[in-house]
Parts: C-alpha cells; structure tokens; sequence
C-alpha cells in the first residue's frame, strides 16, 4: 500500500485558517489501512479544526466525507454535490488522491492534510515499513524476494558496503541492511551462488529518471 | 582586463564557447583555445551539454586556465548533488576559475546515458543562492569556511521564450537576487525578436550576453527551426543560406552579421558558440575586432 503519515495539526491549520468552510476528505483505500487518512482520522482531524475554529470564535463549517477511492475520477467526481459547497478541501488520500481531487475541482483549493511516505506494508500494528520505490524495472527475482533498490540506503545491487555491522546497516542501528537479509534469505533458498552473480547497471530510465511515467494498457481501454 | 572588469565598464565583452573532448586527447581543444587566446575575454567550458558524456567543465577550465585563458566554468543541477556541487566550486575557485555559470542540464533522456539516474538535487536558482552564500564565506548548512571563492555569476535567460515573459522574468529577477550578474540567451538569429524581450525587462540591470550559435548547413538551420521551440530561425535566413553559392563561407558570414549586430545593438556581449567549428573562430573573431 501507499503509506502516509498526517501532516501537524498546526501546518494545517495555517493552510486552511482563513476559509469559511472546510471539508475533510478521506479515502477508504491505502491511506485507511495505515491509519493516517480515513473515516476515523478524517473525524479526528474535523474535530480538532472544529475546536480550533470555536477557540477563535470564529464559525466555520468543517464538513467530513470518506470517498471509495480519492485515485479514481469516477468516485472523485460522484462527489461533487458534498464537495462543491465547501471553500476548501483537507485531502486525507495521498498524493496521487490529493491531485485527482484538484484536477476534478479546478476552481477549490484542495491541501494535503498527510505527508505521502512510500509503498510499504505493516509490520506489526502501528509499524509500517518501507518496500518499493517504483523503479519500473523490478529485479526482486535476483535478490531473493528483497529489494535493495528500496530497503539499501545506498540502493547498491551487488552486495553490502563497508558499513555493513552485525546485519544492521550505517545509518541507524534500526535498519537492518538490505544485503545482510539478502544473503540469508538466499542461503535459506539454498541460492547462495545467486550472490556471486554480478547484477547488470541498473536502467534509472524506467524510474524517474525518464520523467513522469504512465501505463497504457489497449486491451482494457474503452 | 577580466571578464569583471570588463561588465563593470560596460565594454563589450567577448566569449567563445569551447566544448572539451569525450577522451582524454585535449590537443585539439587546446590548440583551439591557443589560437583564439588574447583575442575572447573568456572560455565558456560546457558541462556535458544536451547530457553527453565529456570531460568536465571544471577539468576543461583548469586546462585552460595553465594555458593562461579566462573562463567560465558551467555548474549543473542534472548530474551532482549539493555536496558536489559544494566541493567542485570550491576546487574551481582553488585552481583559478573566476567566473561561473549555472545551467539546469539537460536530462539524460537527451544524451548518450539514456538510463543514468539524474539528480537535480537543486535548482537552477537554489544553486545560485548556493554560490552566492560560498562567496560570502559560508557552505550551504552555514558553516564557515578556511576561504571563500570569488565568483562572477551568470546563468540562462531563456529570451527566446514564447508565451511566457511574466515567468521568464520572475525567474530572472530570482536569479537577479541570487547575485546572477550576466545572462547568457538560447542561440539568437533574429535580433528583432531579442529586442522584443528585451523591452520587457523594464529598467532591469541585466547584462545580456547572446549567444551566437555558427550555422553549418540549410539541414541544421531547417532542424532548428523545426524542433527548438525557443530559437527564432527567420525564413530568410534559411533562403539566404540555400542561395548561397559557398555555404560555409555564408554560414561564417551570418555569424559575423549576427555578432556585429549584437555589438551595436548595446547587448553586454557575445558568446560564440562554434559547436564543431573552432577552426573558422579565429577569423570571425578577427572579422568582428
């Protein structure tokens, strides 16, 4: 999933201070999963601007929806009706939800109200732990199902740099090295002659590094 | 007089624009900038322009700064992040570099190392501000330094922009702010639309070095019109080329046209690009003294 965390209370705040109305809007997809952007967190947040706002004594509507999907143009523009009355939207969805909301309501201003982090999953309640960058050019296959493109701070391929101590990697005794878990996984495979084998310069052109990426796919298009 | 003394007194100032060799064999390169040495204010050493891999601006400035030729070094956002970028102004300043230009880079897509990973760790005017706090003696996280580089700074004003002046000059007046002092334009070939932007700079100090790029063929003046957006190729310009009965002769002509034209018209200076033509600078470069 895509994992986000909830921007500060006060940095929301100020982005959204001098508007009339408001409405929080989250989504019920990734974002709800990693606990920084659905129904509850969208009721935690209105909440919290309701208080704000009544500390002030200002009135301002603060307005609360959770859509199916904020990466969807079919759910973000089903909406319109709950969304077009309010002044200014909080976008509790990712990045991408975020801008699928301001490109259907080109005329309101849409803030991001979470920091989009990464695709990772849960590792325990409350943990989420970094997994794919979106390379465009996947090589878990050679790595024995773990990624050093995303989980080596250097994102070297061919094994574990100087700073490798006791499975732990330089920048943080937290981290583990991505190398380290590599080798045991493919011992635990009985691959262990996979690491020997020299893994080609990685294409960066498939990354960012060919710009903004899109997929095409001609047999499901309509 | 150096190439800052030189825009303080408002004299028209001369570059040439020399490109360093994908190889280590510098004696063509050096043998171009003997002949032209005395002659241009400075040399204008490209950083792996359209992203083909060469040697660096910086060891391209250092060559010829043994040699005893001003230059310019170019500084890239596409290839090194802050801490590079850091370290390669200060071994320039070190090894006798007075002068910088910042460029943005083209990406990889456009060169020979299409799957290189780009870094654009900072911008073009981010990495101005950058140069502008080294000379004033600090790094970028602030911490003072055993010396501060003395620069004079240009960078890239896009003159040829069209559609989007209000950007284009809220962009020069960040650069302006970074301490940009000349600003070097996309190849000109039509004077009359330079002066068209430029009457949109409103009393702005802004000393603008065009950048004359010599033609080499119809087939290179025709490609240019069609597929740079922001290079102006004047139709009778092409014709002219096309009737000419000695091409090559009439390509140098245009430039010597292009840069007389450039010094009358009061622009700060010139900076030739000959992009493979070095040999024919030093008589442009006469034709134009």
């Amino acid at each position: 999933m895509i994992v986000a965390k909830g921007k500060p209370l006060e940095e929301i705040i100020e982005a959204v201070k001098d508007s009339q109305s408001i409405l929080v809007a989250g989504c019920n997809e990734c974002v709800t999963v990693c606990e920084a952007g659905g129904s509850k967190e969208v009721g935690v947040l209105a909440a919290a601007l309701r208080l704000y706002f009544q500390n002030q004594g200002r009135k301002v509507q603060v307005g609360e929806i959770t859509l199916q999907r904020q990466c969807d143009r079919e759910y973000v523009s089903q909406a319109r009706e709950e969304v077009e009355p309010y002044s200014v939207v909080i976008s509790l969805a990712c990045g991408v939800g975020c801008q699928f909301m301001a490109e259907e309501y080109a005329t309101l201003p849409v803030q991001p109200g979470v920091n989009t982090l990464f695709m990772g999953g849960a590792l325990e309640r409350g943990v989420w732990s970094e997994r794919c960058q979106g390379c465009g050019n996947c090589l878990l296959a050679l790595t024995g199902g773990i990624c050093p493109v995303a989980r080596c701070a250097k994102r070297l391929l061919n094994g574990p740099c100087g700073g490798s101590t006791g499975g732990k990697c330089e920048i943080s005794k937290e981290v583990d090295c991505a190398w380290h878990l590599i080798i045991e996984r493919l011992k635990a495979l009985g691959r262990l002659e996979d690491y020997e084998k020299i893994i080609p310069l990685k294409d960066w052109s498939t990354d960012r590094a060919g710009g903004p990426r899109k997929v095409v796919k001609e047999e499901v298009r309509l | 007089m150096g190439l800052k003394d030189k825009l303080a007194a408002g004299e028209f100032a001369v570059l040439a624009e020399l490109e360093p060799p994908k190889g280590v064999d510098v004696t063509a390169f050096l043998g171009h900038a003997q002949r032209i040495k005395g002659r241009v204010d400075a040399v204008v050493v490209p950083e792996m322009s359209n992203a083909v891999m060469k040697l660096s601006s910086l060891g391209g400035c250092v060559l010829l700064a043994a040699k005893g030729l001003e230059t310019i070094l170019q500084v890239c956002c596409r290839d090194r992040n802050r801490l590079a970028l850091q370290a390669d102004l200060l071994a320039a300043a070190a090894l006798g570099v007075p002068n910088v230009m910042a460029v943005e880079g083209e990406p990889p897509s456009f060169g020979d190392h299409h799957k290189a990973r780009p870094v654009y760790d900072l911008e073009l005017v981010e990495l101005l501000q950058v140069i502008q706090k080294l000379t004033r003696g600090r790094d970028m996280s602030g911490v003072e330094m055993e010396g501060a580089p003395s620069f004079t700074m240009g960078a890239t004003l896009n003159t040829g922009v069209l559609g989007a002046v209000p950007q284009e000059l809220a962009a020069l007046d960040q650069k302006l702010a970074a301490g940009a002092e000349f600003f070097v334009t996309p190849p000109v070939f039509d004077l009359e639309q330079l002066a068209g932007f430029v009457k949109h700079l409103a009393g702005r100090p802004v000393k603008i070095i065009p950048n004359v790029l010599l033609l080499k063929s119809v087939g290179m003046a025709r490609a240019i019109d069609m597929h740079v957006k922001n290079v102006q190729m004047p139709r009778l310009l092409i014709e002219r080329l096309k009737a000419a009965p000695d091409r090559v002769r009439e390509c140098v002509e245009i430039a010597v046209e292009l840069i007389q034209g450039v010094k009358a018209a009061g622009y700060s200076g010139v900076m030739i690009s000959p992009l493979g033509w070095e040999e024919r600078l030093p008589r442009i470069l006469e034709a134009i003294s």
